[in-house]
């Protein structure tokens, strides 16, 4: 009797410490797969993020600067995530931006050029004004009295003129070469200025040594 | 090998004559800019004959446009006089014939050139230069001291253009031009 009861009590501390055992083991793994579902549930939701915002800056959806969007290019592209949706939008996106890079730097380079322009038609307006004055003139003294004022403006009355009567396929092609003073005349007698200011030359004292036009 | 030798002179040929061949075979928007300057000078020359043939136009400036005016032309031009009263056509040296349309024995001429058109379009010739002909007609009117008209007529007359490309050295640069002259100016009908 005495046998059998100490072999009870020995089968139930066998028990006990296979339960305690694996109890401490299922409680391990599930420690472990804990933390491989939040990884997952993070990687899931970032993947998710990227899409978000590389549909949202396809779909030119965001408020960010072009550096901004670049940036979280950047940053989607260093997760390397392993995702062929993402991978391709991540390939349409670069295309986007690279685009509106193109777009920006030639708006940037036109409102140069503009700049440019308007700082050339400012520096050219006098001589726009006088030569048309010229052609304006009501009579050939009024004339003769611009011709005059406007060849103060020149270093000699033999200064040259140029006038480019095309500008096409990289070629100028020019009319025969005259000098200001003929040219200041022919304003007189044709009575139209019809031209705009290519280029001046102007020497050290402020006086025009070459004048470029060309036919609007 | 002779294979060769024709194929290198055939691409140094070409790229020794590349800038020719890009001269001579003008685009249409290149050609329609030489077209159009041409034109212009014969509308130049239509402004010169009318402040010329003017009775109010000071001596001084009649005499500095005839100057002007002749430098339109070709050496040795000649341009066609007509008249309803007499058959013949008589041709004149062109400053000759602008001195007479300065001398004119009216108290006031007004000369009006219309129509203005390419009659036949400028053509390249073997040694580059383009040719056309330019067609105008000239109204001419004459008064007496009265304010009379004593004399019109309408003339049709050809002009023939020359367009030649030519260099120049400006500021240090080479400057290719396009130089425009003028040659005779025929009589083709003249009528009231």
């Amino acid at each position: 009797m005495k046998k059998s009861a100490n072999l009870i009590s020995r089968l139930i501390m066998l028990s006990l410490v296979v339960m305690i055992a694996m109890g401490g083991a299922t409680s391990c793994k599930s420690k472990k797969k804990l933390a491989r579902e939040k990884a997952e549930a993070e990687y899931q939701a970032k993947v998710a993020q990227a899409k978000k915002d590389l549909t949202a800056m396809l779909n030119d959806e965001t408020n960010w600067s072009l550096p901004e969007k670049q940036e979280r290019l950047k940053t989607i592209k260093a997760n390397n995530i392993d995702d062929q949706e993402v991978k391709d939008l991540i390939v349409k996106v670069e295309a986007r931006l690279k685009d509106e890079e193109r777009q920006v730097e030639e708006e940037r380079l036109k409102r140069k050029e503009q700049e440019m322009t308007d700082q050339q038609r400012r520096k050219y307006s006098v001589i726009v004004y006088t030569l048309a004055d010229i052609a304006k003139a009501k009579n050939y003294d009024d004339a003769n009295r611009q011709i005059e004022g406007a060849l103060n403006l020149y270093a000699t009355p033999d200064v040259p003129v140029l006038i480019i009567i095309s500008k096409k396929d990289g070629y100028y092609d020019y009319d025969r070469p005259t000098t200001i003073s003929k040219f200041m005349n022919y304003l007189k007698d044709s009575k139209e200025f019809k031209y705009d200011i290519e280029m001046a030359k102007y020497n050290d004292d402020g006086k025009i040594t070459e004048l470029e036009l060309i036919k609007k | 090998m002779k294979r060769v030798t024709y194929l290198l002179i055939l691409v140094f040929g070409l790229g020794l004559f590349s800038p020719l061949m890009a001269q001579d075979n003008l685009t249409p928007e290149r050609k329609q800019a030489i077209d159009s300057l041409a034109l212009e000078k014969v509308k130049d020359l239509s402004k010169y004959i009318s402040i010329i043939g003017d009775k109010e136009t000071p001596w001084s400036e009649a005499n500095r446009v005839i100057d002007r005016a002749e430098e339109l032309f070709m050496q040795g031009s000649e341009m066609g006089v007509s008249s309803l009263v007499k058959p013949e056509i008589k041709y004149y040296p062109v400053r000759k014939y602008f001195e007479r349309l300065m001398r004119l024995n009216y108290n006031k001429v007004v000369i009006e050139w219309y129509d203005i058109e390419y009659v036949s379009d400028l053509q390249r010739q073997p040694d580059g230069t383009y040719v056309g002909i330019i067609t105008v007609f000239q109204k001419f009117k004459g008064y007496d001291k009265e304010g009379r008209l004593i004399y019109q007529d309408t003339t049709k007359k050809d002009i023939t253009v020359y367009v030649k490309r030519k260099e120049t050295q400006i500021g240090g640069r080479l400057i290719g031009f396009w130089d425009v002259l003028l040659g005779d100016i025929r009589v083709k009908e003249t009528t009231l």
